[in-house]
């Protein structure tokens, strides 16, 4: 079994409202697992589940085999970070840090010399004596890093750890805590909205949808091949299109015809690609085309994005800079078939 | 309350005067002119007439002070006030915080509902307050009565026109004050600080003993002033509830005034409770201080 389980978590705060629908989910020790999704899915909620801070209506949460579920807070051994870093502002950094070993009744020198050891990981060796109020956000995020990898946690849970932070300083700690994650091991899961920061850091990736997981799997697989429609916008898809299996090949309801490489076994699917994978159509092919008309163009840096009209709807194709066209031309798309994916609706 | 420092609203009152654009000292200086002669013409002016002329009385410049403490019955109402006042501090404090934390984080509606519950007593006349104690205190009161009829007394117990009566009195003129100050800096912890704090290992007790009183010092000070300073100066409550046997430094002033006509040495006793006031509230500041010293090297 895995080392870390939730089974069947059902979740709702009042009685119109389910939040979490029976969600299942399974962590192997030492993962980096993602909870991907968008805002008010159940992220949150289902971080809090495995904290201790819900009581779930149903459903089980195991640990290294063990039934956890009603077993309170702070004898769980986690170790969390806050969206807002939550540090105790009457404390220094050192004693924030503190806290928990405090909390364990260990001896003084044992204390500071874990304290310090963590500091020294978390680069806060020079700011142990500063009060939270006196620190950057970035300098926050490292001392609520700190506070809960000092207690030596069986799982690491962090809630959207970077929003509060600006662009730049996002991708190093970031990187900063993978870093440290993988030096400690420590099992992990990690809850944000922002699917590039998502797939930079897990092992894993859970996108959620209205209280249950859609799709569990490996980056690179969530990237290539996501299963469903939601997921599929959800990191980055733009261009949709309805279809239905005829033999096989995959027909619009006008009667495009398409192929895939990786069929589907579902008769009636919709197919995805991303903005950058469309081509335009110069040899005249019949197969994997679209005729539409170029509408507004937006300016992306490294190419132009156009929107396109077409019989199937409102495509956005992004093309280099040389390739100029303007509003009003007719124009014809290839969706390659290896870059055209199906997924369910 | 000329002393009252408030370590925590420092921070905040920075941000605010940072976001203002910086006037003109002389026009600031303007604006601060009329408020300056209304306090001196109806505080210091008043003050002062009163209290000069204690100092040329006796033979020395401070005798009609050593006098006072030289004599064993005004130091008995002396302590007597001093301890009234400090029990009281300490009883709403114990009262008062955890009952705040509680209504801090409530849901808004019931916030709103608990808040206008507890200010409710301090909307009610002193006299009538006091007058519902001697109901319930009284020989013939609620509780003798009960104390009586469950077998626990055979004569009723003397409750009324004792310090303890004063206490009591005291604790429910002044506990709204309380609740009202310190929820109101409670309100403003997170609930996250609870979290935190149980995350690594606290349960809530100790969450809250560690977390969440530090935090809220700064409004425990504030209406441990207050509440200090209420029941060293009031007059109502300790006057009906205590009687003359248990005179407090408040109905002394009042009884060498206008029973006795001693006005210089009302005017001494005074002067004493005001420097009781300023020295407590220096000891509450300095007690915040020591306990919370974050962003002592905050410039
Ligand atoms: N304490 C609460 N009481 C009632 N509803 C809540 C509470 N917390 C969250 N919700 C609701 O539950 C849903 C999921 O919230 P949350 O788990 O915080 O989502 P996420 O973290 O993915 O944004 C939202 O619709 C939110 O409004
Ligand atoms: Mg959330």
């Amino acid at each position: 079994m895995a080392f870390m389980t939730l089974e069947n978590i059902a979740v709702c705060y009042d009685k119109k409202k389910q939040i979490l629908k029976g969600l299942n989910l399974e962590v192997e020790k030492g993962e980096l697992v993602s909870l991907l999704g968008p805002s008010g899915c159940g992220k949150t909620t289902t971080l809090r589940v495995v904290a201790g801070f819900i009581d779930p209506q149903e459903g089980t949460f195991r640990l290294d085999g063990d039934d956890l579920t009603k077993v309170p807070v702070h004898k769980r051994n986690f170790g969390l970070v806050f969206q807002s870093y939550a540090l105790f502002p009457h404390l220094s950094v050192y004693d924030n840090v503190a806290f928990g070993l405090k909390m364990r009744k260990m001896g003084k020198d044992e204390i500071d010399r874990k304290v310090k050891d963590i500091l020294e990981v978390c680069g806060l060796t020079d700011l142990a004596d500063r009060f939270p109020q006196q620190m950057s956000g970035g300098q926050r995020q490292r001392v609520a890093l700190a506070r809960a990898l000092v207690i030596e946690p069986k799982l690491l849970l962090l809630d959207e750890p970077l929003s509060n932070l600006d662009a730049k300083l996002r991708v190093n700690m970031r990187v900063e805590i993978k870093r440290i994650q993988k030096k400690l091991g420590i099992t992990t899961l990690f809850v944000t909205h922002d699917q590039e920061e998502c797939f930079s850091i897990s092992d894993k990736v859970a996108v959620m949808n209205q209280g249950v997981i859609e799709q569990y799997d490996s980056p690179e697989n969530i990237y290539r091949h996501p299963k469903t429609e939601f997921v599929a916008r959800f990191i980055g898809f733009e261009n949709f299109l309805d279809l239905k299996k005829s033999g096989d090949v995959y027909q619009t309801a006008d009667g495009k015809v398409f192929a895939v490489e990786t069929p589907h076994e579902e008769a009636a699917l919709t197919g995805t690609i991303r903005p950058e994978d469309i081509e335009i159509d110069r040899e005249g092919r019949t197969a994997n085309v679209l005729e539409g008309t170029v509408g507004v163009r937006t300016f992306l840096g490294k190419s132009y994005q156009y929107e396109v009209s077409t019989s199937a709807g409102k495509f956005m194709v992004n093309m280099r800079a040389e390739d100029q066209f303007q509003e009003g031309d007719p124009i014809r798309l290839y969706l390659p078939a290896n870059k055209l994916i199906l997924v369910s609706r | 309350m000329a002393g009252l420092e408030v370590p925590c609203g420092e921070t905040l009152g920075r941000h605010k005067v940072n976001g203002e654009v910086e006037m003109k000292k002389s026009s600031a200086f303007i604006m601060v002119v009329p408020g300056l002669v209304i306090l001196a013409v109806c505080l210091f002016l008043p003050l002062l007439r009163v209290i000069v002329p204690t100092f040329s009385d006796g033979e020395y410049p401070f005798s009609a002070y050593i006098s006072f403490f030289q004599d064993e019955y005004y130091m008995t109402i002396f302590f007597r006030t001093v301890k009234i006042a400090l029990i009281t501090t300490a009883v709403c404090m114990i009262g008062g915080v955890p009952t705040a934390y509680f209504i801090s984080r409530c849901s808004k509606k019931w916030r709103g509902i608990l808040l206008a519950v507890s200010i409710f007593p301090m909307m009610t006349n002193s006299v009538i307050r006091s007058f519902a104690w001697i109901n319930i205190l009284g020989s013939n009161g609620i509780v003798n009565r009960f104390l009586m009829a469950v077998g626990l007394a055979d004569k009723p117990v003397k409750l009324l026109y004792t310090e303890f009566a004063i206490i009591i009195g005291s604790v429910y003129l002044f506990l709204p004050l309380m609740i009202v100050t310190v929820s109101g800096v409670m309100e403003n912890i997170g609930d996250d600080m609870m979290e935190a704090a149980q995350s690594l290992g606290a349960n809530r007790l100790i969450a809250f003993m560690k977390v969440i009183f530090p935090m809220s010092l700064p409004g425990i000070i504030v209406g441990g002033i207050l509440v200090f300073t209420g029941t060293l100066t009031a007059y109502t409550t300790p006057q009906l509830l205590g009687g003359n046997t248990n005179m407090v430094m408040a109905t002394f002033i009042y009884q060498r005034a206008m029973a006795v006509g001693d006005w210089n040495g009302a005017a001494v006793i005074s002067l004493i409770m005001i420097v009781v006031t300023l020295i407590v509230i220096k000891g509450f500041n300095a007690l915040a201080n020591r306990l919370d010293r974050r962003g002592e090297s905050n410039g």
